[in-house]
């Protein structure tokens, strides 16, 4: 599935709702597809169950999972991407974080680029593998 | 106040003394239901005493102790119905079988669950058969957790479950916890120095220090609140920042400090101040976050 860091600044929840996404957005996990229970996810994870469920409650809230009554919660059948202006808040954010560890070791912008390029394409090589 | 407002557990201004000794030093914390709520401190904060006077097995000096809703000394014979306790050094006849220490709790308990007991058992791969006595260390606490979680607790309480176990053994142990929580939303309760472990599962943590509850917060507040910073200046640099120190040092020729009351616009303030050329910020874990409000000479 996908690793959680307990260690990591970012809230467990916001992790699992990431690393959801990022399933989707790779086609690891595919419209109509089941999602695992809260409870299978929190034991693989070794997470709290609150936590998963608060997780699953915001992706169903915006629209990326699909609650059944009685069958379970699926990936929806037309999963919402985050709107334009949400993403760009997300990258900023995120690269404000990576710029600032990568002046404070004296790395130059190409080799942070570069380490950027080699991370994205394995974390898709990754899903691609587990598909 | 209905069932679902009163905490698990409310401690109230408690102290506990052996004869000139304070080990619990007007103590207060609350468990909401539902919640994990992990008890940390060293060796000697008073942890142990804490616990035993919460369950009600011991008698606090003064304040009080309530369990889901009720005086825990005054009503331990009809709380411990509702109550898992795995204690520290797990005990049990050392004569008597597996099989035989489960017929005997399902008398005690009216919700008894045998077939959960049975199941955990297998997931942990302990027959019924051998004595309590010839158990491992970690089967012990295993047989101890199988037994507490099969009452159907609406609280169950851990006193250092990890202690002594190995790796395989702990994260068998974290995962039952994981599933009963899922499945029956007990309210949990411990106690621990397996720091790591608890970081995923904890909802609250506190810190005893002393004898005194030094924080009891939400885990996610307290790790959004604490940051370490370094900065390539002296710690006089820090007046132009309104943070909160819990240890502050210096760090090659700057200044490392651990704040308590972190967020990005005092940051920006400091690294733009006049003596400061460079600042990096950096997020805790709850390991580190421990060391630094209950390490040697910090103060809180």
């Amino acid at each position: 599935m996908f690793d959680i860091n307990a260690t990591d600044a970012a809230p467990i929840w916001r992790q699992i709702e990431e690393g959801m996404r990022r399933m989707i957005a790779l086609g690891a996990l595919k419209p109509g597809d089941t999602v695992p229970s809260v409870r299978d996810l929190a034991q693989q994870l070794r997470v709290n169950p609150n936590t998963v469920a608060r997780a699953y409650q915001r992706l169903t809230e915006h629209g990326v999972f699909a609650v059944r009554r009685g069958e379970g919660t699926f990936v929806a059948d037309e999963p919402s991407q985050p709107k334009r202006s949400e993403r760009n808040e997300v990258l900023r954010d995120a690269s404000v974080r990576y710029a600032s560890s990568a002046i404070a070791v004296g790395a130059s912008l190409d080799d942070a680029v570069d380490e950027l390029n080699t991370s994205y394409d394995k974390l898709v090589r990754e899903h691609r593998r587990k598909v | 106040m209905n069932q679902a407002e009163t905490p698990a557990i409310r401690i109230a201004g408690m102290t506990v003394r052996y004869g000139r000794r304070v080990a619990v030093d007007a103590a207060s914390l609350e468990v909401p239901r539902g919640s994990v709520h992990a008890l940390l401190g060293r060796n000697g904060a008073g942890k142990s005493s804490l616990v035993r006077c919460a369950l009600g097995q011991q008698r606090a000096s003064s304040g009080s102790a309530e369990i889901l809703g009720q005086d825990s000394w005054k009503h331990r014979t009809h709380l411990m119905e509702r109550i898992g306790v795995v204690a520290e050094e797990a005990d049990a006849p050392p004569e008597m079988r597996v099989q035989q220490l489960a017929d005997f709790n399902a008398r005690l308990y009216s919700r008894w669950d045998g077939k959960a007991f049975d199941a955990r058992l297998d997931r942990f791969g302990i027959s019924k058969q051998p004595r309590y006595g010839d158990l491992s260390k970690g089967q012990k606490k295993q047989v101890s957790l199988a037994l507490a979680l099969a009452a159907s607790p609406d609280l169950i309480v851990l006193d250092d479950p990890t202690l002594g176990l190995d790796v395989v053994a702990r994260k068998s142990l974290f995962e039952e916890v994981i599933a009963d929580l899922a499945d029956r939303g007990t309210t949990v309760f411990l106690t621990t120095h397996d720091l790591a472990g608890v970081e995923a599962i904890a909802d609250r943590v506190a810190i005893m220090n002393g004898g005194r509850i030094v924080l009891d917060e939400e885990l996610e507040t307290l790790k959004a609140r604490f940051r370490r910073i370094r900065f390539s200046a002296q710690p006089l640099a820090l007046e132009a920042a309104s943070f909160r120190t819990a240890l502050v040092r210096s760090w090659g020729a700057g200044t490392e400090a651990i704040v308590s009351n972190y967020d990005d616009l005092t940051f920006e303030r400091l690294r733009s101040s006049a003596t400061v050329q460079s600042a990096d910020v950096s997020a805790m874990s709850l390991e580190e976050i421990f060391i630094a409000v209950a390490g040697e000479g910090t103060k809180s």
